[in-house]
């Protein structure tokens, strides 16, 4: 946490920067660069930021088109193949001209159900990493902009949720409620908003010492003014970084409550639920785990790596650093 | 009944145990006696019991498995894997022989006891309701000095079952509901202070007017009505003698497990709760005074922890010599057949397991459950053979079409919904539920245990519903909160918080067992919360068979009535029973004479003999 923050504080600094000075150059033999167009600019050039965006748009692409593509391969995600998809014994068959990643315990198509837990893993990381971050930016901005009691209180809440075991949690949530999409979402943001919150209130803390932020206020810029306008642009880059790395967070703990029961139901496929079909036959079907545990670990690579770029980009001193 | 059940049922579902099978079915149709056709016990191939070589003594068998026993203490231990250790430790006066017969496996025989109560040998009154029972001489309690095994300690053991703690009997109405007085006793001492000191006077200040020894060596019970089952309640271990050391500790505490007292030919020396039991040669226990227990090893160790896979690996290996509470992953037979192992053994189970319940109580879709024309369109909708392949295909399962499986008293074969190949018929299915008033189908929530292999079933189910114009939607539980929380709730199934659901059931014993089996399952009389009737089934008919078979003189009287109570129950469409399972155990190398014992569903470890210098 402590090392996210002096590279958020950093981050800061620069895009401070960027909100003191005029925000349109005028146009002449130099063209200026605002400081996105910087990082962009510094992305680019990070091969594996980039092949991990271009995987990421594909997964995203698998995701919208995959009905067509269940059409298109002659399956639907949850048809059963008990003419060849299953043997006589009740194992899955491996992968064949039919299907081209084979099937599993239940003679569905491997390949299909991958694709369509693209759907899921997509929607849960990114669904819950929205509202978490939506959740941790405000808290967090209120914390750091007010201070004394409200931080108090915020941050105290903020030690509790970290504290709480998240499994344990989940699973008593889950019992109450019964499981599915909305809760599984609602279960991860609700354990990872906190650490959103605590860096943007520490960057709060710091930005609303500014000099700026004083020339707003003795301008009669209003609280809520001042923390959306001023102070959250500027927590923005941490946030962007910690964004891309808390999706890839949110996909593995979904495939966790889909492995342990308790996430998305069935028949609809998620990665997570079927490596826990997977279980009771990876000595006979290696392919039963292997294409959704791959697409598991390329997702959440690609999600890791792209967050890894960004944040050298958004990083004035690294980028300083591959430049010498 | 129904809280024991549930554990049974539950332990089943945790090992992921009965994967299974029915080899039995086939050929079952046994004529003239209305008996339990293909008995459970009954295995494929002779090869597994390694029956071969002059049986040697010594040496220590390693049995390696997942969890540990529910309890230790014989009032209240029900799991499979309890009876599995408790066969080396405490005797009752009646028991199940280890033998490889199927016809004579579930049979009851002698054990502490003389021999079989009849009335030609006066044990048994010409009314049916007193059994006068001898105990045989020489069997000792390992106590210091060794003493022998009384008729005051039987009584003293039925006195303990219903002890007011958590640890009491899980089968209660069994005894309360057969055996003059008990009920009286139980329910007086439900309000006596669960504490040594109070039990202990409670106990041996009250009698339990139908059990009375007469002395040290004669026991009399006497019943409120004829039993025909009574030697198999007398069977159970809970019904086991208990020595009167037994009053100093709370029933079944961590005290108490480290304390229990032997009349068998093994003594547990040392238990560490979920991690290991170990048990030594009792010296006390001779083998003249033991008409079913050879006791080949000297030493038992019980270890705890692996999951079903690595204990299947460990025993291949020769680092184990057999299961405790997991099976063979079904995954892994196919393989272990092609090669022919003879280590593998395929043993009819007799049971059911799981089968799918209707909620008649159910308001949804106008009450479409309640309907018998709708339940009996809904028995052509299962593919049954897809079912079986959950659980590991035809060689460990056999559809069943009834309420009874091979192995229980009354199994008749029958299959009054016959569709092709046993795998549905959803043209007919349709049509009927149209018939019915149903031409749009029906939605129906199923309620799944989120575990093992419970959401493949459902998923199964649910394709096979669909095809049928039905809708399942999946309503997942927590394994542990399924019965108690869900599925024996009345008010939840009132309102309609399920339609369907798919439980499991493994009857407390073998051939005479309607008690155990269709009573619990199907007697609406007395549903309520925990009740094991779990769609609320309460036919007249059904209940009116159940008294006429329980009542019954005899076992072929009582046949009769089970297997028309069965008719009955498919007629109305009750259930849709699934599949005849069989359990698929392994043995190491080095085992010998491994007897399959259904009421423990694994092998009888008094029995087993290891090849010497192994």
């Amino acid at each position: 946490m402590s090392a996210d923050e002096t590279v958020a504080a950093s981050l800061t600094e620069t895009a401070t920067g960027s909100t003191a000075a005029p925000a349109v150059i005028p146009a002449g033999a130099i063209e200026g660069r605002s400081p996105w167009q910087l990082a962009w600019f510094i992305l680019r050039k990070d091969r594996a930021a980039m092949i991990s965006l271009g995987f990421i748009v594909f997964i995203a692409l698998v995701a919208i088109t995959a009905p067509l593509l269940a059409h298109w391969i002659g399956y639907g995600p949850t048809d059963q193949d008990r003419t060849n998809g299953i043997t006589v014994d009740g194992l899955p068959v491996a992968p064949n001209s039919q299907h081209l990643f084979g099937t599993d315990n239940l003679g569905r198509d491997i390949l299909v159900r991958t694709i369509y837990g693209t759907q899921v893993s997509l929607l849960v990381g990114v669904a819950s990493t929205l509202l978490a971050v939506a959740m941790g930016v405000l808290v967090g901005l209120a914390a750091g902009y007010f201070g004394s009691v409200v931080d108090s209180v915020l941050s105290r809440a903020m030690d509790v949720v970290l504290s709480f075991p998240f499994l344990l949690f989940a699973i008593a949530l889950v019992s109450i409620y019964g499981s599915g999409l909305g809760i599984s979402v609602f279960v991860i943001a609700f354990f990872t908003w906190a650490a959103v919150g605590r860096i943007v209130r520490g960057q709060t803390l710091s930005i609303r010492e500014k000099d700026y932020i004083e020339a707003a206020r003795s301008l009669g810029a209003g609280d809520m003014r001042i923390m959306f306008v001023d102070v959250l642009p500027n927590v923005l880059a941490p946030v962007i970084v910690y964004t891309t790395l808390l999706i890839p967070i949110a996909i593995v703990f979904e495939s966790t409550l889909s492995f342990l029961g308790l996430g998305v139901v069935p028949p609809t496929p998620t990665w997570g639920n079927m490596l826990s079909d997977s279980l009771d036959f990876y000595q006979v079907a290696w392919w039963f785990p292997l294409f959704p545990g791959l697409a598991l670990l390329l997702t959440t690579l690609a999600f890791n790596l792209l967050g890894d770029g960004v944040r050298d980009a958004l990083d004035p001193r690294a980028g300083r650093l591959s430049q010498d | 009944m129904p809280r024991s059940t549930h554990h049974r049922s539950r332990t089943l579902a945790m090992g992921a145990l009965l994967t299974s099978v029915a080899l039995a079915a086939a050929g079952c149709s046994s004529g003239s006696k209305p008996g339990p056709g293909n008995s459970p016990g009954n295995s494929s191939d002779s090869a597994n019991v390694n029956a071969t070589g002059t049986p040697t003594k010594g040496g220590t068998l390693k049995v390696l498995g997942n969890s540990d026993v529910d309890h230790l203490d014989t009032a209240s231990a029900y799991y499979a894997t309890s009876y599995t250790v408790e066969r080396a430790y405490a005797r009752q006066l009646f028991t199940y022989p280890a033998s490889t017969d199927p016809n004579k496996v579930n049979e009851v025989v002698p054990d502490l006891a003389t021999d079989l109560p009849t009335t030609a040998n006066g044990g048994l009154s010409a009314d049916g309701l007193t059994y006068t029972i001898h105990l045989r001489q020489g069997a000792m309690w390992n106590t210091t000095p060794a003493r022998a095994v009384t008729a005051q300690d039987e009584v003293l053991g039925m006195k303990r079952l219903c002890n007011p703690t958590p640890n009491a009997v899980g089968a209660l109405s069994y005894y309360a509901g057969v055996i003059a007085g008990f009920a009286d006793y139980c329910n007086a001492f439900a309000k006596v202070k669960p504490d040594i000191a109070d039990m202990k006077a409670y106990i041996t200040g009250h009698d339990i007017s139908g059990v009375q020894a007469v002395d040290a060596s004669t026991v009399k019970f006497t019943l409120v009505k004829p039993a025909s089952d009574f030697l198999n309640i007398l069977a159970m271990p809970f019904s086991s003698p208990a020595p009167v050391e037994y009053l100093n500790y709370m029933p079944d505490d961590a005290t108490f497990r480290q304390h229990t007292i032997s009349d068998g030919p093994y003594q547990i020396t040392a238990y560490t709760a979920g991690q290991s039991v170990k048990l030594d040669r009792n010296p006390a226990w001779a083998k003249a005074s033991d008409p079913v227990r050879d006791a080949y090893v000297d030493h038992i160790d019980v270890t705890e922890g692996p999951d079903e896979a690595a204990v299947q690996q460990q025993i291949q290996a020769g680092t184990a010599d057999m299961e405790w509470d997991t099976t063979v992953p079904t995954a892994s037979i196919p393989a272990l057949k092609a090669t022919k192992d003879a280590r593998l053994g395929i043993y009819t189970a007799g049971i059911s397991n799981p089968f799918l319940v209707f909620n008649f109580q159910s308001p949804s879709n106008g009450s479409a459950l309640s309907k018998p024309a709708v339940r009996q369109a809904l028995e052509y909708a299962v593919d049954k053979v897809a079912i079986g392949q959950i659980y590991g295909g035809p060689s460990l399962n056999t559809p069943l079409d009834q309420t009874i499986p091979p192995g229980s008293l009354g199994y008749q074969k029958m299959d009054p919904y016959a569709t092709p190949g046993s795998k549905g018929d959803p043209a007919k299915c349709k049509s009927m539920l149209a018939a019915a008033g149903y031409p749009n189908g029906l939605v129906l929530k199923d309620l799944v245990r989120n575990a093992g292999k419970h959401p493949a079933v459902a998923q199964s189910i649910q394709t096979d519903m669909k095809a049928c114009g039905v809708t399942t939607q999946i309503v997942p539980v927590p394994q542990g909160d399924y019965y108690g929380k869900y599925l024996s709730v009345p008010s939840l199934a009132k309102s309609g918080g399920w339609d369907i659901s798919e439980p499991g059931w493994i009857p407390d014993w073998f051939g005479n067992n309607g008690r155990a089996n269709i009573e619990p399952l199907f007697d609406g009389r007395g549903y309520a919360p925990g009740s094991t009737d779990w769609g609320d089934v309460n036919d007249t008919q059904v209940n009116a068979l159940i008294d006429k078979a329980l009542g019954a003189p005899d076992e072929s009287t009582a046949a009769g009535f089970w297997a028309q109570a069965d008719q009955r129950l498919m007629a109305i469409a009750a259930i849709v029973p699934f599949e005849a399972q069989s359990t698929a155990v392994f043995r190491s190398d080095r085992v010998h004479n491994a007897i399959f014992e259904p009421f423990a569903q694994n092998y009888d470890v008094t029995e087993i003999w290891l090849s010497p210098n192994s």
